[in-house]
């Protein structure tokens, strides 16, 4: 089946204004998204990411690269690769704050060149699926943030377009809200069928509502996977070793040459290793160190991990993890 | 069809920004009065006795249009650094529409809504001075339209800049005196004055509400000249504002400010 986003090889560099230096911000990123699936965009500040997403809105031009929504090469065929997309970019600055929900929905629909019928029925149905009939006749700046981040959704889904790309959609709500926010995007996927692109800081919102993550970091993606994958491979190879006492300075300087993503924590009783095992032989080759000072192992077992450590070892790790 | 849509929708919502920020209307229309009322002393009071008349005459129809400029050549590049000041400016580059098309029909809603506005102030004017001029309305509007397209043009051009570079209410400000120039200045007195924007129309709107010229007077060779001076200019104006939307989107300006 032909993805509904094909993302080729895409490059963007800036120029900083005033050193003139060149910043490579998205540096040949490939990746594809099929029609009904969840993705989540992720890396730490300045990888990259909105970069890519305003590549795929058209709102940016890359400097080499292709990328196709639903099979319309946006850079050539803006206009066009458009019917097929819609954004929140910047959450609740998306909307006019001295409009009510209502104007700010007709507004928008009418700005697509929708009819007034088309625009009167389209609203009506938004107001009633997101909750917001009885705030129709408020402004938007006596909204609560959660209720205009609700909106703004809302008026991305006027489009009735394929995609709906979503930038930070949590960022600044509570625990309550961030929570309605994200079952309303759930139930876009499943109740309008339509494919998500979340890009978000929240590991939280990641792990409940995506089925794929792009990492990408440093403007390169790093991985390109399943989140249930990306678990498993973490919980199968990060180990806690108990020891019953102290390492050595040679042993400590050994395994830290070794392996790079290795925690210790000194304790005359009980220290404690945390270690990412990749290669199945890495397990004897820190034993035969422990062994060198007879070092006792207490005990030692797979550490659980939550989908933030994840992404924090794939991005502080910085190789490219391939799985599956 | 869906340019009518879109005009309808951008017609609205500029009746609902005027209505809510009132005050704002207000005191714009109030400022616009006070400024001719001090223009009209001085005409009274230091100008020439002899073509006082005359003079005030002159004064309406050139203070008018000049105030109906700014609003036509100002009003798109005052939206976009509003809509990138907001957040707003990339949610409406995400319309199939084109901004350029939103533009425009913004731009027209406000020239219709700004029309009736100044109307009322030409009438309340030509009350204040007891001067009344000749309203023909069959002989104005075709200018008034080839006018109002050639400084659309214009206007297209100042949106053009102010999507890359955001701040230009200061050059905007300078402008209003330029726009000054072009609107006071007869292409009688300077005659290379007719290849620049809306300049010829200004002149033959004066002639019609001034000097009472008919529609049947007015020779082709002037329609001509103000039909390609808009054209000229609005498609100039299109361009350019086309080019820097394309260097925006190289260079990641869109959202900046």
């Amino acid at each position: 089946m032909k993805p509904i986003i094909e993302v080729k090889n895409v490059n963007k560099a800036y120029k900083k204004r005033r050193s003139k230096e060149c910043v490579q911000a998205v540096d040949n990123v490939s990746f594809s998204v099929q029609k009904g699936e969840i993705l989540g965009l992720l890396g730490p500040n300045g990888a990259g990411k909105t970069t890519t997403i305003k590549m795929i809105c058209g709102l940016l031009v890359p400097d080499s690269g292709t990328i196709e929504i639903s099979g319309i090469d946006n850079t050539k065929h803006r206009l066009r690769a458009l019917k097929h997309i819609s954004a929140v970019l910047e959450g609740n600055r998306n909307l006019y704050w001295r409009l009510t929900v209502r104007e700010n929905l007709e507004y928008f629909a009418g700005n697509r060149g929708k009819s007034r019928k088309e625009v009167k029925e389209r609203v009506e149905q938004l107001l009633h699926d997101f909750r917001l009939k009885e705030k129709e006749k408020e402004l938007v700046n006596r909204l609560s943030r959660g209720m205009q981040q609700k909106l703004a959704i809302a008026v991305s889904m006027l489009a009735e377009s394929d995609v709906i790309l979503l930038d930070e959609p949590t960022l600044g709500l509570d625990v309550e809200t961030g929570y309605e926010v994200r079952e309303l995007l759930k139930s876009i996927v499943k109740e309008y069928e339509r494919t998500v692109i979340i890009s978000s800081h929240d590991m939280d919102v990641i792990q409940d509502i995506c089925d794929r993550t792009v990492i990408i970091n440093k403007g390169k993606v790093v991985t390109d996977d399943k989140i249930e994958n990306l678990m498993r491979l973490f919980e199968v190879k990060s180990y806690i070793f108990n020891l019953g006492g102290l390492l050595t300075d040679q042993q400590l300087e050994l395994l830290q040459n070794r392996f790079t993503e290795m925690t210790y924590t000194p304790d005359t009783i009980y220290s404690t290793i945390e270690v990412d095992l990749f290669q199945n032989e890495a397990i004897y080759e820190l034993f035969d160190i422990l062994k060198m000072e007879n070092t006792p192992v207490e005990s030692f077992d797979r550490v659980t991990v939550n989908f933030e450590q994840v992404f924090m070892k794939i991005v502080n790790g910085g190789e490219k993890i391939c799985v599956g | 069809m869906r340019w009518i849509n879109l005009f309808h929708a951008n017609l609205r919502k500029e009746y609902i920004e005027l209505k809510r920020y009132l005050p704002n209307t207000i005191a714009m229309v109030a400022t616009f009065y006070f400024i001719f009322l001090g223009l009209f002393a001085g005409i009274q009071f230091i100008g020439d006795p002899s073509s006082a008349e005359a003079n005030t005459q002159y004064l309406i129809v050139n203070y008018v249009f000049w105030f109906l400029g700014l609003m036509v050549i100002q009003t798109i590049g005052w939206e976009i650094t509003n809509e990138a000041m907001r957040g707003t400016l990339e949610q409406l580059y995400m319309s199939p529409m084109g901004v350029w098309r939103i533009m425009a029909a913004r731009l027209a809603s406000s020239v219709v809504l700004n029309i009736m506005i100044i109307t009322v102030l030409l009438f309340v004017t030509m009350a204040t001075t007891g001067q009344w001029l000749n309203i023909d309305i069959i002989t104005i509007i075709p200018i008034l339209i080839l006018t109002i397209i050639s400084m659309m043009g214009v206007g297209f051009m100042i949106a053009g800049i102010s999507i890359i570079w955001k701040q230009v209410s200061a050059f905007l400000q300078i402008l209003q005196f330029v726009l000054a120039g072009l609107t006071f200045i007869s292409v009688k007195q300077a005659p290379f004055l007719v290849y620049f924007p809306f300049v010829k129309g200004v002149d033959l709107v004066r002639d019609v509400m001034i000097n009472g010229v008919s529609l049947s007077q007015i020779g082709i060779a002037d329609f001509g000249i103000l039909f390609g001076n808009a054209i000229f200019y609005f498609v100039l104006g299109l361009i350019i504002f086309i080019l820097c939307e394309r260097i925006a989107m190289r260079k990641g300006l869109l959202a900046h400010y």
